[in-house]
């Protein structure tokens, strides 16, 4: 069943964010011309559209990672607190059903979106002695830094991108709490939402930072001694992968608790 | 065994009572109206039914078991309000009942959509507020189901909408199940029902068949009820 939910709610969101990158894309080889125009061309016109052109593209990143994080809140609010809730949570499938699904498609939207940002910035700047430039860059920066070969690039891409995806599920988390804490109340619901926001961040934030304080000591033989630089990155990853998973962890213990027992839709 | 049954449930929202003791028994096979005025309880009892709300005391029973995931793929729920998603088409809304519900009969559906001259393609929010709560009701009883509970399913409608939607019942549900048609419009419903509950403040204050109230008390159902719920 999750698998059909995922099919849904992909199909339902595919629609908004598929025509954006579109916009972004085209947007982005308009701001390569651009660029190419301002660089060359003396003529003031020409120079004024060329910054026009630019500006949207800058415009459209910013809107297009907006719209994924809206996209995200809207989608758990109309479909889940909303009216569509009464057809959701009447489904044969279980509420963790639910939110793993939610989940799931906002995490891979979030990282389209930083995919599609790099291209489109890789585009906006491409010109083939600039890709030619940052190889030789990368491979001198390699060769005279004996540290970074012993990094194993590709176990910190991993790492990073392990790190990315928690990140994303947990942040999409945070907000799911809030709503479902907010949307239990009989009146002002979105008021209470954006209010139970900032209460559980501001709760868990505080409670970050005396476990932070308190593991001071639990964690320093991990960081010192002579086990190096390299290997203090690896733990360092790991660990900021644990702490985001444990918040995730609460902010979907708090969410299943919400839309299980004290789920009131309108 | 009962389809559907409530012993002693009682609900409470704060300090009201929005059911109070409720006991029902309903077997496969039975129509039956759950018949009260605004705010008698006659929603939260389906919300209930549904899992969309957790009782306070007392127990409610979908074939001998507490709602959940699996009593939810036997029931088949018609909210009082419209609530299919906008967004969807009325072929994508079939695609979706047909990947969730073993038991939905795409087909029939289909059928009941070109009658109403709704093509697959038409998007929900194109369509008007009649025809959406049309356009549920036949995802609803396209489903061969054990339990129909209908909320409110002539509330708010025409006449003719009215005939459509006891006509689309009738002529659809699966006759081994029982149909629980919440309403407080009785003289159009009372013809299709086997028995009724009459349900006050959360309190259920009269259960009898349709044909009993007739014939003891000669009278019809809209009748006893206009007498039961003067104010």
């Amino acid at each position: 069943m999750l698998g059909k939910l995922l099919k849904h709610e992909f199909r339902a969101t595919a629609r908004i964010m598929g025509p954006l990158y579109l916009v972004l894309i085209a947007l982005s080889i308009c701001a390569n011309l651009s660029i190419r125009i301002l660089d060359s061309s003396p003529a003031a016109a020409l120079t004024v559209l060329g910054a026009i052109l630019l500006a949207a593209f800058g415009l459209a990143v910013t809107g297009t990672v907006i719209v994924a994080v809206a996209l995200m809140v809207n989608r758990f609010r109309t479909n889940l607190m909303g009216d569509e809730g009464y057809i959701m949570f009447t489904l044969p499938v279980s509420v963790d059903q639910l939110v793993v699904s939610k989940i799931i498609v906002s995490t891979v939207w979030f990282i389209a979106t930083a995919a599609a940002v790099l291209v489109s910035a890789l585009i906006t700047a491409f010109r083939i002695e600039y890709v030619e430039k940052a190889v030789e860059m990368i491979s001198e920066l390699i060769r005279i830094t004996p540290g970074l070969q012993a990094l194993k690039g590709a176990a910190v891409i991993v790492e990073v991108l392990v790190l990315a995806v928690t990140a994303c599920a947990s942040f999409s988390l945070l907000f799911y709490a809030a709503m479902s804490i907010g949307h239990s109340f009989s009146n002002h619901k979105k008021l209470l939402s954006v209010v139970f926001f900032f209460v559980i961040q501001f709760v868990m934030q505080t409670a970050g930072s005396l476990v932070i304080l308190a593991s001071g000591t639990l964690f320093k033989p991990w960081f010192s001694g002579d086990i190096g630089i390299i290997p203090s990155v690896h733990r360092a990853l790991w660990l900021a992968v644990l702490y985001v998973l444990i918040r995730g962890a609460i902010y979907y213990i708090v969410t299943r608790i919400m839309l299980k027992k004290h789920l009131n839709l309108e | 065994m009962p389809i559907f049954e409530c012993r002693d449930l009682d609900k409470s929202f704060g300090q009201v009572r929005a059911l109070d003791g409720v006991n029902i028994s309903i077997e496969p096979g039975r129509i039956v109206g759950l018949l009260g005025p605004n705010g008698s309880g006659k929603t939260t009892l389906m919300k209930l039914a549904n899992g969309l709300l957790t009782p306070s005391g007392g127990e409610l029973l979908i074939n001998g078991s507490a709602p959940d995931r699996n009593t939810r793929a036997i029931v088949s729920y018609l909210p009082e309000r419209t609530c299919i998603p906008l967004w969807m088409s009325a072929g994508q809304l079939l695609d979706f009942y047909r990947d969730f519900y073993t038991d939905f009969r795409r087909d029939a559906a289909e059928k009941m959509f070109g009658r109403l001259g709704i093509p697959l393609k038409q998007k929900v929010k194109q369509m008007s507020k009649g025809t959406r709560e049309k356009a549920q009701l036949i995802l609803v009883m396209s489903r061969r189901a054990g339990l129909y509970l209908l909320d409110e399913p002539i509330g708010g409608v025409d006449p003719a909408a009215r005939d459509f939607i006891l006509d689309t019942v009738i002529s659809n549900y699966n006759p081994e199940a029982a149909v629980v048609i919440s309403t407080h419009i009785i003289s159009d419903v009372e013809k299709v029902l086997d028995e009724v509950y009459f349900i006050n403040r959360g309190e259920i204050v009269l259960h009898d068949s349709v044909d009993a109230i007739r014939e003891e008390k000669g009278m019809s159902v809209d009748a006893l009820f206009r007498e039961v719920f003067k104010c």
